[in-house]
């Protein structure tokens, strides 16, 4: 199936012209323009920097927020009383995982930071940003500790400890090999998730291809350029997942 | 599964073979077309006025003039809306297009402020008068519109870095040349420099925050700026939500951007 819709698609591009020497010399011409001349991938260069450097922000903030979030959840089910907490930690999730993350990032830049001017926007996006992804981290996490047979707390409870270091010693470890690969594809998820930042003036990658956009208007060649810098990433990040993936259950059969 | 794609293929191609009659002649026969706009620009409320109540079944607004551009050119809608001057570079640069003739409105432009800032309004429009009367203004209009500005570097202007009297934040969408254009990590164009130099007499450095047109009106009415300069027209809706400064573009024409090969003069 897939091989006849390939060799449909390149029969397409041999009807349309585009294997020929004009079309070539074309596509170059563009290229040219688009990336080359006046050093236009600095540009591009530029956005992926930013776009990076708001997926490390975010992601630390997700995984503290994440963490804190599904520890007062966990403890609470565990008999800790903490209800208050326990309530702010179930609304959170609600309302974050609840609304786009587009319409919390401009809430956040235009109602809640109207006023903070001197403050870098990109700042904004991290916090935002991180605070959504906070509510999938903490899902996350519950998720895996509750993956964890019961069985485990009972026996290291009736071992004499405690349920904070039957926690720390027996449960966190093993539910953190179930978390780890799911916690790095929200982080995947995240990266591409930057790419609405532009919508508060951040110039991210998504955004530095609209600006060569509009300085050579051609339309297809910026978009395709950064739809490929955005797969190769995720793409590298997908390989170091399943790399760990098998560190993690080395030693299990 | 495969039956469904088969039919989807054949309605694509049947549709593409179909499209578009009669070529157009008059600014008229937009009436009844599809048609695009940037989203939130003036080009948006003069197509919703020509379509009347087939808007909501006809108009389609972008983002991004390059968006609304390449709709057009692959014959998805048959017009854009837009300002003569971003429309003339696009017909300079990119292949197959046409401008029609006959302009669909004249407009002005000027600065728009939070409803209410009566003082940095008249400041301003002091500044404006001044550069209105000592040619300031002619001069840096006649450098883009007359001229080649491929030559301006964003280097060359002045946002007076390090001012005393703190930064001038102004909020624009640098996808709107000659008027205001991102290149490299700088900022162009008629706007930039008129908003550099009424930065300047103010004793300010000026602060550019590219964003969308969409959300200029917001970011200047939470304070997220103290002046929008997007080559912004005066409507008498947008005076109920901000304030403007004097015109500093009088005659701007709205125009329709169509495909070359569909415009029958």
């Amino acid at each position: 199936m897939l091989w006849i819709v390939g060799a449909f698609l390149l029969y397409l591009l041999w009807e349309s012209g585009f294997f020929t020497a004009e079309a070539w010399s074309d596509f170059n011409r563009r290229f040219y323009q688009n990336f080359v001349k006046d050093d236009r991938y600095m540009m591009l260069v530029d956005g992926l920097n930013s776009t990076l450097f708001m997926t490390a922000g975010a992601t630390v903030i997700g995984v503290v927020v994440g963490l804190i979030l599904s520890v007062i959840r966990v403890a609470y089910k565990g008999g800790v009383h903490i209800p208050i907490l326990n309530k702010f930690a179930e609304m959170y999730i609600t309302v974050l995982r609840g609304t786009p993350a587009m319409v919390q990032l401009l809430i956040w830049n235009f109602t809640i930071f109207a006023s903070a001017r001197d403050l870098n926007t990109q700042y904004i996006a991290i916090l935002a940003f991180g605070l959504n992804s906070g509510a999938y981290v903490a899902e996350i996490f519950r998720g895996g500790i509750e993956s964890i047979d019961p069985g485990q707390m009972e026996a290291a409870r009736s071992l004499g400890l405690t349920y904070g270091s039957s926690m720390r010693h027996v449960i966190l470890p093993q539910a953190l090999r179930n978390v780890v690969p799911m916690l790095f594809n929200e982080f995947i998820a995240l990266l591409k998730e930057t790419s609405i930042a532009g919508y508060i003036g951040i110039d991210d990658l998504t955004r530095a291809g609209q600006n060569i956009q509009a300085l050579t208007l051609e339309h297809s060649q910026p978009l395709v350029m950064v739809a490929i810098i955005y797969l190769i990433m995720v793409m590298v990040l997908s390989k170091l997942v399943k790399k760990l993936e098998q560190w993690l259950s080395r030693g299990r059969r | 599964m495969k039956k469904f794609f088969a039919l989807l293929l054949v309605l694509a191609l049947c549709s593409c073979a179909f499209a578009d009659g009669e070529k157009l002649k008059d600014t008229d026969q937009l009436k009844t077309e599809r048609l695009a706009a940037q989203r939130g620009t003036v080009g948006q409320l003069i197509a919703e006025d020509l379509l009347g109540d087939k808007k909501a079944e006809l108009l389609t607004t972008y983002e991004k003039y390059v968006d609304a551009v390449a709709a057009l050119r692959q014959g998805k809608i048959r017009a854009v809306i837009m300002d003569e001057m971003p429309a003339k570079r696009f017909v300079n640069e990119v292949d197959g297009l046409a401008i029609m003739e006959k302009p669909l409105t004249e407009e002005s432009y000027a600065i728009g402020f939070k409803k209410g800032n009566t003082e940095l309004v008249s400041q301003v429009n002091k500044i404006l008068s001044e550069m209105k009367a000592d040619g300031t203004l002619a001069a840096i209009m006649a450098k883009y519109i007359d001229g080649d500005y491929s030559s301006v570097k964003p280097a060359d202007i002045d946002f007076n870095k390090g001012a005393k009297g703190g930064k001038l934040y102004v909020g624009t969408e640098a996808g709107f040349a000659p008027y205001e254009l991102k290149i490299g990590n700088g900022f162009i164009g008629i706007d930039v420099e008129m908003c550099a130099h009424i930065a300047k007499k103010l004793g300010k450095e000026l602060a550019i925050i590219n964003m969308n047109f969409d959300s200029l009106p917001t970011a200047v009415s939470t304070g997220k700026v103290d002046m929008i300069c997007a080559g912004i027209t005066v409507t008498d809706e947008r005076k109920e939500n901000m304030d403007f400064s004097d015109n500093y573009v009088t005659g701007a024409k709205q125009v329709a951007l169509i495909r070359a090969d569909d415009y029958e003069k």
